[in-house]
């Protein structure tokens, strides 16, 4: 059996040519990608657009990866500034990203739409809620922290950010998830009683 | 570092210094508090970890792959040809052609006025027309007028081309 091979060897086939190399290198980082679009999108048709444009880019712009950072951050950056623009072109008539009540209206929206399926609710499902409710940057940080397997450098160096405030942002934010995640399980307490 | 929050987080990240490693660490021993805040947020980091990645269409990997066909196959031709085979060509035409003159040129003796070895050689049996007699002034003036329409017509063209182009870039 054929060894997995590593993304800078798909890379090199995918520069040598081979079409099919990209598409595995897709296969293995679109659930990331598309998580860390959902995270400045909130709605699955602008993620997956997001995602799609994100990887036409990095395709057209593989030759020119160096190499001297993970190819992980390099796409990681590729897909903030991709979010970034697509959020500019959207928010002509809406309101601004960093309006966090933006996120809250929608997510209520969401909340009252699925609380009669109280069943399917884990722990799992309030973290989805909890995080769908923090702001954009605040989303993305935990998402690159905890599932992206990257460092703060890392996280730094592909949204564009000093490490330091990514380390106070990602303290920050993982407060505010803790206080959403204790309030929506509060919330659905009650609503058990 | 201000809280005691913050230093855990770190702590548990493994973010800090060795020293501050040691020193939060007796913290958590000795204090009873410390303890149960460590033990609470690393319930949280845990949890965080265990977050689930949202899943695209099923459709994701063609519709980039198509996305991109599609791309490339807009690409103008004149983008996509390669400018060495160009190069070849006229390299080929202008050494051909500079080899036959050069050739022709050796062949030739300029000095004496006889004809050349080659040409004498060849027994040539045409007869060139006389276009002198078919060549008269309103012809030749036709023909001029008819050059000088085709200019304008031409350079109307250029221009028109040029104006769409600066539109364009400007739009």
């Amino acid at each position: 059996m054929q060894s997995k091979l590593s993304d800078i060897e798909l890379i090199e086939q995918v520069l040598a040519g081979n079409q099919a190399a990209y598409a595995d290198l897709v296969k293995r980082h679109q659930r990331f990608v598309f998580t860390l679009a959902m995270r400045y999108a909130k709605s699955r048709e602008d993620a997956e657009e997001i995602a799609q444009d994100c990887f036409v880019k990095v395709y057209r712009s593989l030759a020119s990866f160096q190499g001297h950072a993970k190819f992980t951050t390099w796409l990681y950056s590729i897909v903030y500034t991709t979010a970034m623009t697509f959020l500019r072109k959207k928010r002509v008539d809406t309101d601004s990203i960093d309006d966090e009540g933006t996120f809250i209206q929608v997510e209520s929206q969401a909340s009252v739409y699925d609380v009669n399926n109280a069943e399917n609710k884990s722990r799992s499902f309030y973290l989805s809620q909890a995080i769908e409710q923090l702001l954009p940057d605040d989303a993305a940080i935990i998402t690159l922290f905890y599932k992206g397997e990257q460092s703060l450098e890392e996280i730094a160096q592909a949204l564009g950010m000093e490490a330091n405030t990514v380390k106070v942002k990602l303290f920050r934010a993982r407060q505010r998830l803790k206080e959403k995640l204790e309030r929506n399980l509060k919330h659905e307490a009650k609503e058990l009683i | 570092m201000n809280t005691i929050e913050e230093k855990l987080w770190s702590y548990i990240d493994g973010t800090c210094t060795p020293e501050d490693m040691q020193n939060i660490s007796r913290l958590i021993a000795s204090d009873e508090s410390v303890r149960l805040k460590y033990q609470e947020l690393l319930a949280f980091d845990k949890e965080f970890a265990a977050m689930e990645l949202d899943e695209p269409s099923m459709a994701f990997t063609y519709n980039v792959i198509e996305a991109i066909r599609t791309q490339e196959a807009m690409v103008p031709l004149k983008t996509r040809v390669n400018k060495r085979i160009i190069l070849g060509i006229v390299l080929f035409f202008v050494v051909s052609l500079t080899g036959f003159l050069v050739y022709a040129l050796s062949q030739m003796d300029i000095s004496s006025a006889k004809v050349p070895d080659i040409v004498s050689k060849v027994s040539v049996n045409v007869k060139l027309p006389q276009v002198n007699t078919h060549i008269s002034k309103p012809l030749v003036e036709g023909f001029m007028f008819f050059d000088v329409v085709l200019g304008l017509y031409l350079f109307d063209k250029y221009l028109r081309r040029k104006n769409a182009g600066q539109l364009l870039s400007k739009k």
